[in-house]
């Protein structure tokens, strides 16, 4: 990164490094110790180093159960909110005036509403009676009203609306930066709109469509309200059995395991995102 | 324009246009529920009423939990955005190694599980001796709040050219008479969209706040779940309603002063 | 006009963006491997007629012509006309090389005989080294070179260079257009260059247009652009003149007698006695002294701008009006402010254009 700071000298540098003292302090004890605190619990039993909560974690298929389910939440809610933001983030960058504004509403007004509430709403509209229901009667692709609630579909969909615009925004903001004149290179060239398209315009969202999918696939992974709401008890994912664990089961060895687990796989998706970002992003 | 071209412009607009009606259903349905006069959550509604906002004035604990919230979100944001800027201006003016970590460090809350950094935070308070519910709910949502400051701040400080500052030097100010009259009013748009998006990301937040919470202190995503649990009727689709009519006025707000296209930024 | 002087035909183009007339019939005749500018200032519409030429700006009205085939309502990547833009638009995520084998793979050249043009066009800008690199190292110049050999590997009809050399220093840029040319003529590629530098122009080009808001003013040779300019607007535009008013006095046999404030002056043209006319000189057909050419003037002298290898001289003139002599002569060194001089010039070297609101030459 070149700063303007090339020709500053010594005590003011020193000086500047000082500013970060005060939040990187504060989120290192507040924040990163007892995460540490808990890693290293989790890891200590009466006898010392030991791993015996997490093998008998993972040796139970019920955990097994729990984390595929988890997985397939996630893969299923990154899949949609792929397929229909990648278009959706080019109706933005192409659109003008107040067709952009209206779809900017859209997506960022959501983004201003609590979780609750659009949870809450989802189970109203996820009912037997309720509005998805009765298009899908109305349209011929259901027999009957079916209830989409407490199902895995439900959950997907509710998952789907509220992260959403954390993929359309990211490729949004690539697609912004991209030179318009690239477009008109590609055609000069002999190249034709679609050669252009996955030549030149695709790779180079590549970069927006990796934030989005750690982005939404972490929060999918992690989330807790929307799950509790809209699937209920016989279905549960990492986060719901730590948050029952926890807060209605009051067993802490088995809530402290399944967050180390939880945080594992959310580490383990920043890492992986970095690095492809970091391969996408230098080529030479 | 070609076959090929013509078709993606309409698969393109088609998408936008179902995804803008995707993400609008929840705040429709609630808004038109809270209107209505069944205590039961049938659409459309048999009749209109508006005695689930009647109710909103006397529900018990709900007023408390939005003070408490709006509290907390006000000041962990306002200890953020202090924080959030002089650490921002040391890592985009600093010449020392590790920034780009400091930097992924201090965004990190961001992109881990909330109910994890919950569950450590109340195991950590504990050691460290905080008790007190709404001391520990203010720490913790300054974490929360920070990524949104500093990323934010961060990127604008490097678009930020810092001749500027010798430039009011010369011209007569203090250094940091030139950082008031310089700095921040260039600054102010991004104050503007991480403080928004911090403060909503306070008020909004479940996972970390549910374990510093007792009974006389609850934020208000905490009071609205309990609601749905014992008692699920409109008057929490009436508290939704007035919570989108803020993010409404907010929006409009942030439009008038730094415009929808820098909000899409965040 | 024989087919192959019409390689490149360009009939009554006219674009308008709401309420501005941007190009107003524009009229473009190339014969091939022609290298042609389009030179003038901002908003004279020179952009606007290299991208109605590359397909990338709908006319509302005129046709293009190439290689006697009617491009007009042809998409830009069916034209096979290539274009070189001011910003470069390497492709970043992509290699030179890929960025030179770019229009080859589009048109699915096979992998083998894509590999070979694009070593010897990357082995004709000298950057055989870089093939594997990504562009976003590169320098300016270097991805100039590359802009230029990715549009040449398709070996276009026709080449558009939009301000090639804008962003460049100056060395580099007349390193550059000298390449370029070398280049051009070594292909036997028809060109067409859009620029606002008029030096460059004049290195460059095989003939220039001249254009002023929307028009094309004048397309000629450059050393008839510059010794004989068609309009005021591109004597001002390219090059320095002295230039004086005066008034038509008698005409007789292909030379005109034109009044002036500092005595008469003779001038081959052709215009009626009365009309107000703009009497021009270049700067170096001016000499100092009375040296038994046609024309004299007497001047009082001003001021000295050293050039290095010339000098050129100021001398009062009348409110629209200035005199300037440029000389390699250091005797003009000596000349005091106030001292009265005499300049004198051939009558073939006087430039004669009508005054404001006249019509053109009877």
């Amino acid at each position: 990164m070149t700063t303007a700071a090339d020709n500053s000298t010594r005590p003011q540098r020193d000086w500047t490094a000082m500013l970060t003292v005060p939040a990187v302090a504060y989120l290192a004890v507040i924040y990163l110790m007892p995460l540490v605190w808990l890693l290293t619990k989790s890891v200590s039993g009466p006898d010392g180093f030991s791993i015996e909560p997490f093998m008998h974690f993972f040796s139970d298929p019920y955990s097994w159960r729990v984390m595929t389910n988890t997985v397939t939440i996630a893969v299923g809610v990154t899949l949609v909110c792929l397929i229909v933001g990648y278009p959706v983030a080019f109706a933005l960058a192409w659109s003008r005036g107040i067709v952009q504004a209206a779809l900017l509403v859209a997506i960022i007004l959501p983004l201003s509403i609590g979780v609750v509430v659009k949870a809450f709403a989802w189970q109203i509209v996820l009912r037997r009676d309720g509005i998805v229901s009765q298009i899908l009667v109305g349209l011929g692709i259901w027999s009957e009203p079916q209830r989409l609630l407490f199902t895995e579909t439900g959950l997907i969909l509710g998952a789907a609306n509220v992260f959403l615009p954390f993929m359309i925004l990211p490729i949004y903001s690539v697609l912004k930066l991209i030179d318009p004149h690239l477009r008109e290179a590609g055609a000069t060239l002999g190249a034709s709109p679609l050669y252009t398209f996955r030549h030149i315009v695709l790779p180079l969202t590549l970069p927006g469509a990796v934030s989005g999918i750690a982005f939404v696939f972490s929060m999918s992974v992690s989330m807790f309200v929307i799950p509790s709401l809209l699937i209920g008890d016989r279905f549960q994912t990492l986060s719901t059995l730590t948050g029952r664990s926890f807060l209605l089961m009051r067993d802490e060895r088995l809530g402290s395991t399944t967050a180390v687990v939880l945080l594992a796989i959310a580490v383990a998706i920043v890492l992986a995102s970095t690095w492809i970002s970091r391969r996408l992003g230098g080529r030479s | 324009m070609t076959g090929v071209e013509r078709l993606g412009t309409w698969l393109v607009w088609t998408m936008a246009a179902l995804c803008a009606v995707f993400l609008l259903t929840p705040l429709v349905v609630t808004s038109v529920v809270s209107f209505g006069s069944s205590a039961v959550f049938t659409l459309p509604p048999p009749g209109w009423s508006m005695r689930w906002y009647e109710r909103l004035l006397v529900a018990r604990g709900l007023m408390e939990s939005l003070a408490t919230s709006l509290q907390i979100a006000m000041l962990s944001t306002a200890i953020s955005l202090v924080l959030g800027t002089l650490c921002a201006i040391g890592l985009v003016r600093g010449q020392f190694p590790g920034r780009d970590a400091i930097s992924t460090f201090l965004v990190s809350p961001l992109m881990l599980p909330g109910l994890v950094i919950g569950i450590a935070m109340l195991q950590g308070f504990k050691v460290m001796g905080l008790r007190a519910a709404w001391p520990s709910l203010l720490v913790a949502h300054v974490v929360i709040t920070m990524p949104y400051v500093l990323r934010t701040v961060q990127s604008a400080l490097s678009l930020f050219d810092f001749t500027m500052l010798d430039a009011a030097r010369t011209l007569g100010c203090s250094y940091l008479r030139a950082v008031w009259r310089v700095l921040v009013p260039a600054l102010a748009p991004a104050y503007l969209t991480s403080g928004m998006f911090a403060f909503l990301a306070s008020m909004d937040n479940y996972p970390v706040s549910i374990f510093f919470t007792d009974a006389w202190t609850k934020t208000l995503p905490i009071q609205m779940l309990q609601f749905v649990e014992e008692r699920p009727d409109p008057t929490i689709a009436a508290i939704s309603t007035g919570l989108i009519l803020l993010a409404v006025l907010a929006l409009i707000i942030g439009d008038r002063l730094v415009g929808l296209r820098r909000l899409a930024d965040f | 006009m024989t087919a192959s002087a019409n390689f490149l035909r360009v009939n009554a183009a006219r674009k308008s963006f709401g309420q501005v007339l941007v190009l107003g019939g524009v009229d473009l005749a190339m014969p091939r491997g022609e290298l042609v500018s389009l030179l003038g200032p901002s908003g004279c519409g020179k952009t606007t007629l290299l991208r109605i030429i590359a397909g990338l700006l709908a006319a509302d009205g005129g046709t293009v012509r190439l290689d006697d085939r009617d491009i007009t309502t042809v998409p830009p990547h069916k034209r096979d006309v290539g274009v070189v833009f001011q910003s470069y638009a390497l492709f970043p995520h992509l290699t030179v090389a890929e960025n030179v084998a770019f229009g080859l793979a589009a048109r699915g050249r096979p992998k083998s005989e894509t590999a070979k043009t694009v070593a010897r066009f990357l082995d004709l800008i000298h950057l055989s080294d870089f093939a594997g690199r990504s562009v976003r190292m590169l320098s300016g110049g270097q991805q100039q070179r590359v802009a230029v050999a990715r549009a040449l590997a398709v070996q276009p009809k026709l080449l558009l260079l939009d301000e090639p050399f804008s962003a460049l220093d100056r060395k580099l840029r007349e390193t550059m257009q000298i390449e370029l040319k070398r280049l051009l003529r070594e292909l036997a590629i028809t060109a067409v260059f859009v620029t606002h530098d008029q030096d460059e122009a004049l290195v460059m080009s095989d003939r220039i247009a001249v254009m002023n808001q929307g028009c094309i003013e004048q397309i000629a040779h450059p050393l008839t652009i510059y010794r004989r300019p068609a309009t005021p607007f591109v004597l001002g535009f390219v090059g320095l003149s002295s230039r004086i008013d005066g008034r038509i006095a008698a005409q007789s046999g292909g030379e005109v007698a034109i009044d002036t404030a500092y005595g008469r002056i003779a001038a081959r043209a052709n215009f009626a006695p009365g009309t107000r006319a703009i009497v021009a000189v270049r700067p170096e057909r001016l000499r100092i002294g009375g040296d038994g050419l046609a024309n004299s003037i007497a001047v009082r002298f001003q001021d000295l701008a050293f050039q290095g290898s010339k000098a050129l001289l100021h001398f009062d003139a009348g409110p629209s009006e200035q005199i300037l002599v440029e000389t390699a002569d250091l005797a003009a060194d000596s000349l005091k402010a106030g001292a009265e001089v005499t300049l004198s010039w051939a009558v073939e070297d006087t430039l004669v254009y009508p005054g404001p609101g006249e019509g053109a030459p009877s």
